[in-house]
């Protein structure tokens, strides 16, 4: 019995490396189909390498063909991956599939490789050494899935741009998972040419890299054991239909290309999406001991951004006009304006995703340049939110907060591979982190439910408390309150200034202006690209300017309800002295006075 | 000379088939590996219908245009409708149509087996004219004129129709197309239908051109089709057109001066440099990310 279908079990093993091949690149979001050029360019150039005996009395040759051929599958998957690796979906499919059909191209043109007659190699892999390898790069994976690069992967697949400002360095990651595709690759080109005792390069065609791709999706890759599951279907069942006797040639390619359409449009996580995920990363961990030793905050008053005649401009169109703008620690600076007035832009330039086109800027000691990344502005302790949510749709909530600690914690991946002590105890600093961010937000109820699932307002919650989580000295909110009623916003408000307490600086968008002259220490007000009106919300809110900014903007009801909102504060004022006014003024005199100054002089400039 | 015409024979058919793959690209966004499929079925059924009925090749045109019409609609609906509104439509959409494709090649084995067919020897014209000193045949001058006129047809369909604006508002955005009241799933069926129809009849031409067909024959020109549509930009469709004739030409080119073993290389050569160097092709429009 085992005897007569080892090496379909053998086989098994081998695709399902395969597979991991494809999964390794496929769990950061990219599709590549270069693995199969990959695994020939190990399978024969191990040939040249790999020793008739033993290498020093005791190295196995296989071992040396297995080594040899994962570092060729490394440096040629690093290699391809230099120029390839900013291209995205579709192309980066395309040119892989591309680098593959010219190694095929390459090799059948080569004399020491026989060409298309192909080259026998000596039997050295049987059953045992495929499944051990299968172990080996299954274990490999499923400690990876759990650790702080597995989870990068994830947030990288979910929404670049998010990754890259949770200070996640995409290309780098993302070169790693090329790599990682790679060495397996590798490895499968070893260790086929030396089971099947002969390879032609036209096995590692297009075809075979679609195979590969197939039983990898059909596997799933939400779990680690997806290409074991992928290659155990695939490779059983022609033969199960061998043993039921369906012979003609055409009818067991039909049977397989039905099923196959099947899990596909019926199992949309592949076939390991039927097994119940794993509960660890959705219970929270609320031991406050258990959370990590963070570094103290900036100083209250400290300051942490200063942009000097900060501008950008689209060809013609200046979005933002020479800003000048000083943020300093434990303070709430608001920034309104009508649609379009270029808020989104100021903050995009502070955060470092777009870059200045005049001007310059400082940020936690980090200058604003064309060559400035946000991921390193992220590590500095930089973190936002979005006006359009971007979040980690498919993760659980508890997971997008645990990516958004990237920055505070250490990756873990060697140390899971160990077992270490020190792996879990740092992966429960991590949860315990997370788990006191959600709670803080009111969302300490949601964190098994995946992101995308959750109400808006519960997204937008979400959001800060993934962007808290990386214990960030500046705050960036872009229009946290939209879409929540009233009563959330001012919960919203309420969390707002306990973070301006705790000693963080929020710079944050909004349109709900009401909500803005009771938070924030100052405001800054943007029209036209051009700051208008900066100082202390009584004085905005009585500024003549800024109530003409919005009522003359013919745009959206947000406008016109900000418009309502400066007109009543002005009756207000008229009428009587409002107690909020004193009360704000007072507590803030001595960053507010100083800008104050600075925003009168902005107006001058801009005259 | 004569090189140069068998390079833009040979040029036409594969930006045939490559046109039908970017319309589908450019309008929904979706990469249709059973397009491959299509074009071998066109190929087989063609010589079927010409070995047993006898048809001219002017009616046989029209009669394999409707069965590519009709796989098109069939892929859209099995492969790509049930898989509207998935987070991972885009892989899932490349898995089920490679599965459909291959459950059409199955289909295309049980019928006509797995061997070579050629069409009969004798159905249609031999003759031969001599043009700007280099000899072709008049079935490759019918090729070019077939090709180069459905394409332009097509061209002006999305351009100008209807059913163009439609397809267009669709490429910018399928909700709001739908909000509109644009009746999106018919619009994606004609689309693939259009796609597909000009898929097989690429492969009757083909087939014409070389006088072979087996069930391989889709694969090697699909690889070539990617190459053609990324060298002209991905989902335009004049870029197809010039990225077919340059294919052409330059394999046809490389045949002759390098060597037969290596004429795959240029493909992927060119395939490899473009995307590298301007990915968006050379007739393809950068589409910028939103923050």
């Amino acid at each position: 019995m085992l005897v007569e279908y080892s090496s379909l079990i053998t086989l098994v093993a081998l695709t399902a490396i395969l597979a991991f091949s494809f999964y390794a690149v496929l769990i950061a979001g990219q599709l590549s189909l270069a693995q199969l050029g990959l695994a020939s360019l190990a399978a024969f150039t191990s040939s040249l390498v790999v020793p008739a005996e033993p290498l020093f009395g005791f190295i196995p040759p296989l071992a040396v063909g297995i080594v040899f051929g994962m570092c060729v599958g490394i440096i040629a998957a690093f290699i391809l991956g230099l120029p390839v690796i900013r291209l995205r979906g579709v192309f980066l499919a395309i040119a892989t599939l591309a680098f593959g059909e010219m190694v095929r191209i390459f090799l059948i043109n080569q004399s020491w490789t026989n060409g298309a007659q192909g080259m026998s190699f000596p039997k050295l892999v049987g059953i045992e050494i495929a499944w051990i390898a299968l172990a080996v790069v299954a274990f490999w994976f499923w400690r990876l899935s759990g650790s702080r690069m597995g989870r990068a992967f994830a947030a990288i697949r979910e929404d670049e741009l998010a990754a890259t400002t949770m200070g996640i360095d995409v290309p780098r990651y993302r070169m790693a998972s090329f790599v990682i595709a790679g060495a397996v690759a590798g490895l499968y080109g070893v260790l086929l040419a030396y089971f099947s005792r002969f390879a032609d390069p036209n096995e590692f065609s297009f075809t075979a890299a679609v195979d590969g791709l197939v039983t990898a999706v059909v596997g799933g890759v939400t779990l680690f054991v997806g290409p074991v599951l992928g290659s155990v279907f695939l490779s059983v069942l022609p033969e199960l239909q061998r043993v039921l006797g369906v012979d003609a040639g055409w009818i067991r390619p039909t049977i397989s290309g039905v099923l196959l359409l099947v899990v596909i449009l019926f199992l949309p996580g592949g076939l390991s999406g039927l097994i119940p995920r794993r509960k660890s990363a959705k219970r929270l961990i609320i031991d406050p001991a258990a959370r990590p030793d963070l570094p103290d905050l900036p100083a209250p008053g400290t300051e942490l951004v200063r942009l000097q005649g900060l501008g950008k401009s689209y060809g013609g169109v200046h979005a933002v006009r020479s800003v000048d703008l000083t943020v300093a620690a434990g303070e709430v600076l608001g920034l309104i304006g009508p649609n379009g007035a270029g808020k989104t832009t100021l903050v995009n330039m502070v955060t470092a995703l777009t870059a200045p086109s005049t001007g310059s800027g400082t940020v936690l000691g980090v200058s604003l340049t064309d060559s400035t990344k946000a991921h390193r502005l992220a590590q500095a302790g930089v973190a936002r939110t979005f006006q359009q949510i971007k979040l980690f749709n498919r993760l659980s909530a508890l997971e997008n907060v645990l990516v958004g600690g990237y920055r505070i914690t250490r990756d873990t991946l060697l140390r899971r591979l160990l077992f270490l002590p020190s792996a879990r105890k740092w992966e429960r600093e991590a949860v315990a982190m997370a788990s006191a961010q959600l709670i803080r937000v009111g969302l300490g109820d949601k964190a098994a439910n995946a992101a995308g699932d959750l109400s808006y307002g519960d997204q937008r919650r979400l959001e800060i408390a993934r962007a808290l989580a990386s214990h960030p000295s500046l705050l960036v909110l872009d229009e946290p309150a939209a879409g929540m009623n009233h009563v959330e916003a001012g919960r919203l408000a309420e969390l707002i200034r306990s973070l301006a307490a705790d000693g963080i600086a929020v710079l944050v968008i909004e349109h709900n202006v009401r909500m803005m002259l009771a938070t924030c220490d100052r405001i800054m007000v943007l029209n036209f690209g051009e700051v208008i009106a900066s100082g202390i919300p009584a004085d905005i809110a009585r500024d003549p300017r800024v109530l003409e900014a919005y009522l003359g903007s013919s745009g959206s009801d947000a406008d016109a309800d900000a418009a309502a909102v400066l007109a009543a504060e002005d009756l207000a004022r008229v009428t009587a002295q409002s107690v909020r006014d004193q009360d704000r003024g007072h507590p803030d005199a001595a960053p507010g006075g100083s800008t104050n100054e600075s925003g009168a002089t902005d107006l001058e400039d801009n005259r | 000379m004569q090189l140069f015409l068998d390079g833009i024979f040979l040029g036409s058919i594969y930006a045939l088939f490559a046109i039908g793959f970017t319309l589908v690209f450019g309008i929904l966004d979706r990469l249709n590996l059973a397009h491959a499929a299509v074009f071998t079925a066109g190929a087989l059924v063609g010589i079927e219908i010409v070995t047993r009925l006898g048809v001219p090749i002017w009616l046989l045109i029209p009669l394999v245009l409707i069965l590519g019409a009709v796989l098109g609609i069939l892929i859209e609906r099995i492969a790509f409708r049930p898989l509207a509104g998935r987070h991972d439509a885009h892989f899932a959409g490349l898995i089920s149509s490679i599965a459909l494709g291959a459950i059409i090649l199955s289909l295309m084995q049980a019928m006509y087996g797995a061997d070579t067919r050629r069409f009969p020897a004798d159905a249609f014209p031999q003759a031969r004219v001599e043009i700007l000193g280099a000899t072709v045949s008049l079935l490759q001058v019918v090729i070019l004129v077939i090709s180069v006129s459905l394409m332009i047809v097509l061209t002006w369909l999305v351009a100008k129709s209807k059913l163009g604006r439609g397809m267009r508002t669709i490429a910018e955005n399928p909700h709001a197309a739908a909000v509109l009241g644009l009746n999106v799933g018919r619009i994606s069926s004609t689309t693939f239908a259009l796609s597909s129809a000009l898929g097989a009849v690429a492969g009757v031409l083909f087939t014409l051109n070389v006088n072979a067909a087996s069930l391989g024959i889709g694969h090697a020109v699909e690889l070539k089709a990617l190459a053609v549509i990324v060298v002209g930009g991905m989902g335009s469709l004049p870029g197809a057109l010039i990225g077919g004739l340059i294919l052409g030409v330059a394999e046809v080119l490389a045949v002759n001066y390098i060597g037969s073993s290596w004429r795959d290389m240029v493909a992927f050569g060119l395939l490899f440099l473009i995307l590298i160097l301007r990915p968006q092709g050379l007739f393809g429009a950068r589409k910028t990310r939103e923050v």
